[in-house]
Parts: C-alpha cells; structure tokens; sequence
C-alpha cells in the first residue's frame, strides 16, 4: 500500500526521508511529490529509468516505412506518367518518408513518455491538493500491517502536516 | 541548513500566474464578441466563395497565386519560432525562456492551424478536398505525391501534431496545479486534461528527459516545414523563385517574423494579464537581441539574392525586380524600413530593447514587413513571367480581403480563449527557476551550486 506524507518545507520533506531510510526503508520503495522539479539528490537519488525512448525509435522507424509505402509503393501501384518524369521520384518519396518518420518519432516519445511515467492514470490514488501550493509528498511504498504503522509514525514524528493511504487521495 | 519556505510563497505565485484564467469580465466577452463577429464575416465571405465561385476572387491569369497563398506563407512564417524557438531555449538551457516559452508555443499551434486553412480556401472546389487524403476509392484515384500540395499536406499536419503535442507536454504539470487549485466541475476536467499526474521524482525525471528529446524532434520538422513551403516556389521554373537559397531564406524569414510576433505578444498578455513580476525588461532584451540576430541574418540573405541578380542582370530576372520596385515601389520601401533599418538600427540600443512602446511599434512593423515580403515574392515572380504578351497584374477583391482579416481575428480569438482557459505562463517552470535553481547551500539532502543567476 502507498502511505503519503504532506510536508509544508523541503527540509522537513527531505529530513523525513532520511529518517525513513534510517529506519530500514529502501530508498527504491519511497519517493517525493512536489509541483516543482527538483534536481537528483535533493529529495530523492536519480532512479533508472524505463527506457521509454525505444518508443521514439519503434515508432519513428514505422513512420518512415509508412511514409516510403505511401509514396513510392502507391506510385508503383498506381502509375501516374507524366513526361518523361520517373513514376517513383526520389525527392517526393524523401520528403513524405522524412515527414513521416518524425511525425510518428513524436507520437512515439508521447506514448513512451506516458508508458514510462505509468499515465493515464484515473483512479484515485495517494495524492494531496496541498503540493499544487508548493507542499511536498513523501510516499512510501509499504506492506499493510506493523510495517505500515512504522512508516506512518515516521512520518508524523518528522513533522508531516497530513498522512494518508492511496485510497485516500485525490 | 536554510529553510526554503520562507524564500518564496508558492501560493502567491500560482494565484499570480493563473490570475488569466479568473472569470471573464465585460471586457474579455467584448473582445471575444468583436473578433468573433469578424470571423463571421469571413466565414460569409468564402461561403460567397463556395456558392458563386473563384471568380469572386482577385486570382487571374497570369496571378493564380494571391492573397490566399501569401498568407498561408505568412502564417507558416509565424508559427515558426514558437516552437521552434522554446525548443532552441530549452535545449540550450536558457533560463530566461521560462516565462515566455508558453505563450510561443500556443501561438505555434494557432497560427499554423490557422495557415493550414489557407491552401483548402485556395483549393477552389473545397467541398472536395479529401482527395487530397490517401484512400482507396472507387474512381481508382491516387493523391499525386510528386506534387507540392501534398508535401505541405503532409508537413503541415505533421507540424500541426507535433506542436500540439509539445505544448501539452509542457501543460501537463501546470494542468496539475490548475486541478489542484480549482473545485467543482472545473477540477473534473482539469483532473482529465492533467491524466493523474502527481509529480513524482521518476515522472519529472521522464519528463525532464522526455522534453528535451521532443525538442531535438521538433525542430528538424519546424526547419523542413518552412523549407517544404519554399520549395513550392523554388522548384518551379518561375524566374524570382528558382533560387538555391530559397529554403534557408525562408527559414530565417519566418523565426524573424515569429519571433517579432512572440513579443509582441508578450507586451500584451503582460499588460492585459498584469504580469510585471514575471515577464521583465531582461525577457524583452534577450528576445530584442535574438530578433536583432535574425534580423541581420534575414538581411544578409535578402541582398544575397538581390546583388546576384542586380549584377548579372538576367533581363526577366532584372525585369522582375524591376517592375516590383517601380509598381509596388512604397511596399518595396517599407518592407525594407521594417525587415532591415528600423529593427537593425533600432534594436543595437538597450534603451529601445527595453522600452516596451518602442519595441511593440518594431515588432509591428516587422511583421507588416513581413507580410509585404511574401506578397512580394508571391505577386511581381507570377505577373511578369517568361512570356510578355501574358503578362498581368494582381488587385485582390473583398472577399479575399474579408478572409485574410478574418484569419487574424481567428488567431486572436483562439489565442484569447486559450489564455482564459489555460496557463498562459509555464507556472512550474517559472517557479522550479524561483524556488529551485536560484537556490543554493543546503536544498534537501544534498548542497547544490547556484544554478543560475537572475539575469
């Protein structure tokens, strides 16, 4: 279960951290939540990332496929002579593959983006209106039971305005 | 170890920053009245169009290209920096882009949506303009991909979608912190546009990386999409358009233009939204520096292209220009005050980068002479070509003119509604600069440098 702790202060935030990783929690099973990016270290290390911009990569690599079929396999398949003009002409078919493949490259890093980011997210989850006003979450990933109760009294003890469980949320 | 909260007052600068979106007054619905109304008109003016034909228009032979194509350029032109320029920032980790890179991103996505109306208005049958999409049918018809309008079919939808697409990247935080300021049905679908963000440390991390991988992405298409449009004209045979520097020209052509239009808008969405403590005298310098640079560029490739003609004298190419400076000789003058003296001139000097009059009058004339330049790349090339004996002139009638200015209205009546119903400041970037990087000594765990300096 996720246990959110509602700081009003960075330091607060970060002091609760560390008392949470005193305590035996791994720093994989907590994070922050701020409305404001803060550089690695701060709150929390830099974790590894999904790699998300194999996406941009698939889908870009598609897109250029597609691009090449439309151009130059429709003008195959659909002669249109004109002149003495080639049927499958390299500098249109460059140019719809180019477009293609970054459009698709785009949609790509969007969709990797939101897999990797694990939105859309609708259903309620461990979330306080407070860190829109600059108030930072501290959420702790736990098992249900003493764990749990310890984690939350870590959290109060380091000063959290509010705690709450991800049913309770926003 | 410092505490940070008393340096900043979050809630302060959120109710600031999104002060846009308090509910409209008088003066808002008047404004959306006006420009909707002349938007009216210009959907009455192409419907005349539709119903009798092209021949309402000014368009003749030997001009078939007028006010229609010239603002599709225009258009092109302007949605060029936003983007484009936000990108450039982003990656070049200018902090001084943050209050502005919004408000030049939506204009990329107005104003490119509003361009790629304009090629369907000059298609003529419009009410058949799905041929022009890639489908099998039973009249055995294929699009042509040899030609020009399919590129910029294919370009301006693959702009239209990636410029969406990074603005609402770069929403996606600030939609959070609408949600979690808003109530009732409001925060329902500001919940929807924000999709369960909470601003974790592993989502910003995508996002940080995720953001600057859009931007390498989207400013190779920004840079094929005005070149796409310059080679409508360099690859015809047209003497003033078959040029080898068509493409780059262009491309500078329309960051000068965008970016005179980004401050423009600037000085009015300071002064309309109050936002004096966001965007301030340094934003308007650094940006009066850029347009000065591109400016100066935009020059060097315009004499380029004149001086090789001058001095080879080409008679149709030197009776082109020859015509342009004598039938439209007072536009030749203006474009020239507006693209090249004025601003170069002007903008060498700090006091006139930060007086915001000066620089709302430059920037105006600018683009003015901006669009003067498209019509005169478009309208003396077309009217005096290889063969003298069909030679002609081009006067456009009101209803291409109903529509031009309707394109305009449209664009501010878009622009308008997006600053009342969105951010039109990027408030977490504002603030992460605020809080976060003109920090130092102890932040959090860790003891960070001073990341930037105010200016």
């Amino acid at each position: 279960m996720e246990i959110l702790g509602v700081f009003k202060t960075l330091d607060s935030a970060a002091a609760a951290i560390d008392k949470l990783i005193a305590a035996g929690v791994t720093e994989e099973r907590i994070t922050s939540l701020s409305s404001v990016p803060y550089p690695a270290g701060v709150l929390i290390k830099k974790k590894r990332l999904p790699r998300f911009y194999l996406w941009t990569l698939v889908f870009g690599g598609g897109g250029a496929v597609l691009g090449f079929s439309l151009a130059a396999g429709t003008a195959w398949l659909y002669p249109l002579q004109t002149g003495d003009k080639p049927i499958i002409s390299i500098f249109p078919v460059g140019l719809i593959t180019y477009e293609l493949m970054m459009l698709f490259a785009i949609i790509g890093t969007l969709v990797g983006m939101f897999w990797a980011m694990r939105l859309p997210k609708f259903n309620r989850q461990a979330y306080a209106d407070e860190i829109g006003d600059g108030a930072i979450g501290v959420l702790v990933t736990a098992e249900d039971g003493p764990k749990a109760e310890e984690v939350r009294e870590s959290l109060r003890d380091s000063g959290a305005g509010r705690i709450c469980n991800g049913e309770e949320g926003a | 170890m410092t505490t940070r909260a008393n340096r900043y007052d979050a809630v302060r600068m959120n109710r600031e920053m999104l002060s846009s979106m308090s509910p409209p007054t008088w003066r808002w619905y008047l404004l959306a009245a006006v420009l909707g109304a002349v938007v009216a008109f210009g959907l009455y003016a192409f419907t005349v169009q539709v119903t009798t034909g092209m021949g309402v228009t000014g368009i003749n032979r030997p001009v078939m290209w007028g006010i229609y194509i010239i603002s599709f350029v225009f258009w092109v032109g302007l949605s060029h920096s936003g983007t484009m320029v936000s990108a450039i920032l982003r990656l070049s980790k200018a902090s001084w882009r943050r209050p502005i890179l919004r408000g030049a991103e939506a204009m990329t996505v107005f104003s490119i949506s509003v361009a790629g109306l304009f090629p369907l208005i000059h298609l003529g049958r419009n009410w058949i303009f799905y041929y022009l999409l890639p489908y099998p049918n039973q009249r055995g018809l294929w699009p042509n991909f040899r030609s020009p309008l399919l590129f910029d079919m294919v370009a301006i939808n693959t702009y239209i979608i990636g410029s969406t697409i990074f603005l609402y990247i770069g929403l996606l935080p600030d939609l959070a912190v609408v949600r979690d300021c808003s109530s009732g049905w409001k925060k329902k679908i500001y919940a929807i546009l924000a999709m369960g963000w909470r601003g974790s440390a592993e989502q910003w991390q995508v996002f940080s990386r995720g953001s600057t991988l859009l931007a390498c992405l989207i400013i190779p298409v920004a840079v094929s999409v005005h070149s796409i449009v310059a080679w409508d004209f360099a690859v015809t045979l047209v003497p003033g358009w078959h040029s080898t520097i068509f493409a780059p020209y262009f491309v500078i052509g329309a960051i000068t233009s965008g970016v005179a239009a980004v401050i423009t808008l600037m000085i009015v969405i300071r002064k309309l939204f109050k936002l004096e403590e966001f965007l301030q005298p340094v934003h308007f310098d650094n940006m009066a520096k850029l347009l000065l640079a591109v400016c100066l560029l935009w020059s060097y490739f315009y004499f380029s292209e004149v001086f090789t003609t001058w001095y080879a004298h080409k008679p149709i190419e030197w009776e082109i220009f020859s015509f342009m400076s004598s039938r439209y000789g007072i536009m030749l003058l203006i474009m020239m005050l507006g693209n090249t003296i004025v601003p170069i001139i002007g903008l060498c000097f700090r006091q006139v980068r930060r007086s915001l009059p000066a620089l709302l009058v430059i920037t105006l004339l600018v683009n003015l002479a901006m669009f003067i330049e498209r019509f005169l790349i478009v309208v003396p090339s077309l009217s005096h070509k290889n063969i003298p004996f069909i030679w002609g002139s081009y006067t456009p009638s009101w209803v291409e003119l109903a529509i031009m200015v309707a394109s305009f209205a449209l664009f501010f009546l878009l622009y308008t509604l997006f600053a009342k119903f969105f951010p039109i400041l990027a408030i977490t970037d504002v603030r992460e600069q605020e809080e976060v990087l003109l920090g130092s000594q102890q932040n959090g765990r860790t003891r960070l440098e001073t990341l930037v300096k105010e200016e």
